[in-house]
């Protein structure tokens, strides 16, 4: 079976043609469902929160989105199984709506991705996400390899994880860590940390292994034109962050 | 009609102080011959709405009124061009893609006096503002640039330093939200920008030459819709108080914090994005509008212009704009400058479509209070501009006499240059000096500052500001074409030689699109200079648009764009550094070709490319040695040859790798090289032989495989590079991470 | 310690979506202010707010209104949300809620807003009238 992927879009979501070039690149049937649109994400197999600002931020990064008729949407998908995979401003909307870690009630928040430390400003580095899990912890991540580093581009203002020593414990306890900052290497150092994020933490997924939301913006360093000094192939051929996407749409395809 | 040369709206400074004699009026600044003109082509007294709006209208920064007959000498035609000045924006055809002509679309302006008096506020705005330049082409924008010029901003508790953060978060936050990369910029600081800094925006856009969208009504807009777009109209930014005026003293300041408008990324990045869908329903439709960006003149300049240029004129019901707080007077609601506004000239059916895209599915109305899309009034067949207000006429103007251009022939003085004492300097202490060079604020790593800017939204960065001396994208889906932007404008060059300063700005912008592989076909200016009421300070800005023609001449390149800022002078009535500042595009059929960053390998030759020119007047070097001298000569024929020979060598693939020469001279160039290298986990370093290695001659320093494969005519070997992170120049040798650590951290102090 | 609220005169986009969005989570509330909160060490009130009026990075007067507060204290139907994190006391975010009537809502109301929407209790602490008395006598601060 072929899934159908929608990529929602919010008033201010701003990552949204890149997200789905890049989808429809890696072979994925993938659309964009705005936010008037709601109904129709009945339709679709699997979810794509992309980056931007939702609803400018109002209240807080991702607070007014998680409550948008749209993620009712999302929700009782993830709840059936479906994959949802939430970006920067994505991921940060998935944690308000408490889809991950997902060790609290829906739309009560366990965790946030919150300002970033210590400099309290928003950073655009180039970064390495690598696996802080096996990658079948996680439906989206399973077909990479164990060692994989997925490059990809930290930009945002706030995307430093931050919890309650307690809560901080059940996301280790209960192996929410999926991604952590690393270097080119591999080796990971608190200077491979873009934004004081807890853990290291670049991204989590949900209990069931069916909902990732990661910071960092793996679809901005996808082609080889992104990164012509690892470049791969021909300048237009999808790789280096495409490999994430290519493991979603055929988790989305399995 | 014709069209004025540079792109004749929204200047968002009134020029002078006011008027006597018109206590109803208390804003207004036309002069009394102007007022006399309006008298006797009216055969009466101007009504308050006409005085305000030929206020606007006649101001220096709608009217170019001092500047437009000295810009007329910049070429602007030729070669690339398919849009010159005149529109909101310019364009450049890039290349060709599945048979479709793509043009990169050009705006340059400057938002110099609202940044210094709000600085978050004064510089997002100005990115609010060129974003909309570049939309109502119809284009697609891809890229913002911020040439920034601020005071020494040492001090943490400066107002200096307030404005050097504020401005940068400001971009930033406008650009970030909007989801358009950053893409190109510099930043200087220095003294002479303590009371008056400069922040210079440009945007650039993508779009099919046979798509692009005109500023003016087309044939047969007779009775076509008026439809007005955006942000609820506000009396915020209307009789504020001018901002031009001679100073910005403290008292001042504090007033015009109101006259700057408040700017609202979200609302824009809706509206974009409900315009790209328009867009497409238009080409679907195959119907021509004109659609155009509010700036100063608000409402009224915004419709009087779009309907004037294509000869006709305008009737508009100012009760049918939608407003923040009603009760308005009629003259606010007409030229207040509200941000997030637009207007289109759309035929009836269509103009219904778009109001339902605006309001309905991309709902503005929930995004802002009252923000929306509305049918104000209508084009006529008559060139006259009407204003309606609670059913009265309250403007009856011809829409020529109030739009076409007026001209101020103001007195200036020739620019004298003071003659430096050195010019040369023999011998340099490299080992104690070139450790200062690079932690000069002019020199040292500006990642602090720019990585608080998105510079890969939209996934199409192929070089990201910073990475190189010009940034890259691939702009159009699934080609391999790419645009490169770089910018240029030393103001310690500025200061020596207006002129001189001004052809250097156009060389080493060219020399830095070159550097990363890129083919220059066009050009941008923004002149920032002071009182064109005092002839030596007009002298300058006569002599930088002097030099600006003489390099752009010599060198083929057209301006596409622009703009004038005058004014920029401090509360002592001394004007800024002359400050031409100048962008440069490239084009790249293959973005495959460009020529990536850093040292590539260990043994490849290291080649000084272009003039040697040893002068050292306005270099960094001289600074620190207290040395005044005259600024290097430019040979156009050796910088012809040398963007020829850069290019030829990447053609024949033996380009390794390539800086432009800038501040910080040769050896900057050669330890950027190194250090670019570093961070790619190669372990190279350099060694070389050269007398004076920091004076700040033009030209590029090339590492290349194969010397064979070039025209060796005019270009030096200076070294070679070497395996281990050593930087030998003279048989001094420094450690590649150490320089690295001194160049990468000094504006961690205001940028943290 | 005094308090300053940086309130915005033109219209309040956030505020405005923060009030349709707590409806649709059946929150009864019917208008809604929000202000900025910054603290500050000070016993001039007057000499405060002309320092304040003059920092450009907090105060625009082209847009905001600011008032000094006669205590730190959020008032009936407000809560100010402030960072957990935070070491002192800097700023909050204040939210204040009213009904139909115009009054203040109650506690009971205003106790649903900030667990629905207004507060992250990962990363915020939300102090309200009652529990901040509560936190001055000793009894907050888990």
């Amino acid at each position: 079976m072929s899934g159908r992927i929608a990529v929602l879009v919010f008033p201010g979501t701003n990552s949204e043609d890149e997200t789905l070039r890049l989808l429809r690149d890696c072979g994925g049937d993938a659309e964009l469902v705005h936010w008037t649109q709601a109904e129709r994400l009945r339709e679709y197999d699997a979810y794509v929160l992309s980056g931007g600002f939702a609803y400018e931020d109002r209240v807080r990064a991702g607070a007014i989105a998680a409550h948008d008729r749209m993620m009712d949407f999302v929700i009782e998908g993830a709840q059936r199984g479906n994959l949802v995979f939430g970006i920067c401003n994505g991921a940060q909307i998935l944690l308000e709506a408490a889809l991950v870690p997902g060790t609290g009630a829906i739309r009560k928040p366990t965790a946030a991705f919150a300002r970033n430390g210590p400099a309290p400003h928003f950073v655009c580095r180039h970064i390495y996400m690598k696996l802080a899990a096996k990658p079948s912890r996680c439906a989206i991540t399973a077909t990479l390899p164990d060692d994989a580093l997925v490059p990809a581009w930290a930009a945002h203002a706030e995307g430093r994880l931050a919890a309650t020593p307690e809560h901080l414990d059940e996301i280790l306890a209960g192996n929410h860590l999926l991604f952590v900052y690393a270097h080119a290497d591999g080796s990971i150092d608190e200077t491979a940390i873009p934004n004081g994020s807890a853990l290291g933490c670049a991204g989590l997924v949900n209990r069931e292994g069916n909902v990732l939301a990661i910071m960092p913006h793996p679809e901005r360093d996808a082609w080889n034109f992104n990164h012509l000094d690892r470049r791969d192939g021909g300048v237009l051929a999808p790789s280096g962050g495409a490999a994430l996407f290519r493991s979603f749409v055929s988790a989305v395809s399995s | 009609m014709p069209m004025p040369l540079y792109s004749s709206r929204r200047r968002r400074r009134k020029e002078m102080p006011l008027v006597s004699g018109l206590s109803g009026a208390p804003n207004v600044a036309l002069r009394d011959d102007e007022l006399q003109r309006i008298r006797e082509r009216l055969g009466r007294e101007p009504s308050m709405v006409e005085l305000h709006a030929f206020d606007a209208q006649w101001s220096e920064h709608c009217s170019y009124k001092s500047s437009r007959h000295h810009l007329k000498r910049l070429p602007t035609a030729g070669g690339s061009v398919v849009l010159g000045p005149g529109e909101d924006a310019g364009a450049l055809h890039l290349g060709v893609h599945e048979g479709e002509r793509y043009a990169v679309v050009v705006a340059h302006e400057s938002h110099n006096h609202p940044s210094q008096v709000v600085p978050f506020e004064g510089a997002a705005t100005g990115i609010g503002g060129i974003v909309r330049d570049v939309l109502c082409m119809g284009a697609e924008v891809i890229a913002v640039a911020d040439p920034l010029r601020f005071g020494r901003a040492d001090a943490a508790d400066s107002h200096a330093r307030r404005v050097a953060e504020g401005v940068v978060d400001g971009i930033g936050s406008y650009g970030n939200a909007i989801g358009v990369p950053n893409l190109a910029g510099d930043v200087y600081f220095d003294e002479g920008f303590e009371e008056n800094a400069l922040v210079n925006v440009i945007a650039l856009g993508i779009v099919k030459e046979s798509e692009l969208i005109h500023s003016f009504a087309p044939k047969g807009a007779e009775d076509w819709a008026i439809v007005l777009v955006g942000k609820a109209t506000d009396p915020s930014g209307f009789g504020g108080a001018s901002f031009s005026s001679v100073t910005l003293d403290a008292d001042e300041a504090e007033v015009n914090k109101g006259a700057v408008q408040v700017p609202d990324p979200f609302l824009k990045n809706v509206l974009m994005r409900a315009s790209y869908r328009l867009f497409a329903l238009l080409r679907e439709k195959k119907i021509v509008a004109a659609f155009k960006d509010l700036g100063a003149g608000g409402i009224l300049g915004c419709s009087a212009e779009i309907t004037a240029q294509g000869g006709y004129g305008a009737e508009i019901d100012l009760d049918k704009v939608n407003v923040a707080i009603e009760g308005m007077a009629p003259e606010i609601v007409a030229v207040g400058e509200t941000q997030e506004r637009l207007i289109w000239l759309l035929p009836e059916e269509m103009a219904r479509e778009a109001v339902r895209i605006y309001n309905e599915e991309f709902t503005l109305p929930e995004i802002a209070f009252n923000a929306r899309a509305t049918i104000v009034g209508r084009v006529t067949a008559e060139p006259r501009y009407v204003l309606r207000y609670r059913g009265e006429v309250v403007m009856d103007v011809e829409s020529e006499f109030l739009t076409g251009s007026i001209r101020d022939d103001l007195p200036y003085t020739e620019v004298i240059l003071h003659e430096g004492a050195v010019d040369e300097l023999a011998a340099v202490d490299v080992e104690q000096l070139f450790p200062q060079v690079l932690a000069h604020r002019d020199v040292a790593s500006r990642e602090p500052l720019y990585r608080r800017y998105d510079a890969v939204v939209r996934g199409c960065t192929v070089l990201p500001r910073g990475a190189a001396d010009a940034g890259i994208l691939a702009p159009v889906p699934g080609s391999a074409l790419g645009v490169a932007l770089a910018v240029a404008g030393n103001p310690r060059f500025g200061r020596i030689d207006p002129g001189y300063a001004a052809e250097h700005a156009v060389a080493e912008a060219m020399r830095k699109v070159a550097a990363v592989g890129a083919r220059p076909i066009g050009l941008t200016d923004c002149l920032n200079f002071g009182n064109p009421r005092k002839p030596d300070q007009y002298g300058e800005f006569v002599a930088a648009v002097d030099g600006l023609a003489r390099a752009a001449t010599e060198l083929d390149l057209p301006f596409v764009s622009g703009n004038v800022s005058f004014y920029n002078e401090s509360s002592g009535g001394r004007a800024v550094p002359a400050s031409a500042i100048v962008g440069c595009i490239g084009a790249l059929e293959d973005v495959g070709r460009v020529v990536t960053p850093g040292l590539k390998s260990a043994d490849s030759a290291l080649l000084w490319i272009g003039s040697r020119e040893l002068a050292v007047g306005g270099s960094v070097i001289a600074e620190l040695l207290g040395v005044e001298g005259a600024l290097p000569g430019i040979s156009y024929v050796g910088e012809r040859a040398a963007l020829g020979i850069v290019h030829d060598a990447n053609e024949r693939g033996v380009l390794l790798s390539c800086r432009a020469i800038g501040a910080g001279g040769m050896l900057t160039a050669l330890a950027r090289l190194a250090f670019d290298a570093m961070v790619r986990g190669r372990n190279l370093g350099v060694e070389i032989d050269f007398g004076n290695p920091l004076c700040e001659a033009g030209g590029f320093i090339c590492e290349v495989s194969d010397e064979r494969e070039i025209d060796l005519t005019g270009t030096l070997r200076i070294g070679r590079t070497i395996a281990g992170s050593e930087l030998v120049v003279n048989e001094v040798r420094f450690d590649i991470e150490r320089l690295f650590r001194i160049w990468s951290q000094p504006l961690d102090g205001i940028y943290p | 310690m005094r308090a300053v609220a940086i309130s915005l005169k033109i219209p309040d986009n956030t505020a405005y979506t923060a009030l349709v969005t707590l409806r649709r989570l059946c929150v009864d509330v019917h208008r809604l202010e929000r202000s900025d909160i910054y603290f500050f060490e000070s016993d001039d009130a007057a000499a405060l707010a002309k320092r304040v009026a003059a920092d450009e990075t907090i105060f625009n007067p082209n847009k905001h209104r600011l008032t000094v507060l006669d205590e730190p204290l959020p008032r009936a139907g407000e809560v100010w949300i402030e960072p957990l994190a935070a070491c002192r006391r800097e700023r909050a975010g204040a939210w204040r809620l009213f009904d139909e009537t115009g009054a203040p809502v109650s506690a009971a109301v205003l106790d649903a807003a900030i667990e629905r929407l207004l507060c992250n209790p990962a990363i915020d602490r939300a102090v309200t009238g009652e529990n901040a008395r509560d936190r001055d006598n000793g009894n907050v601060g888990e």
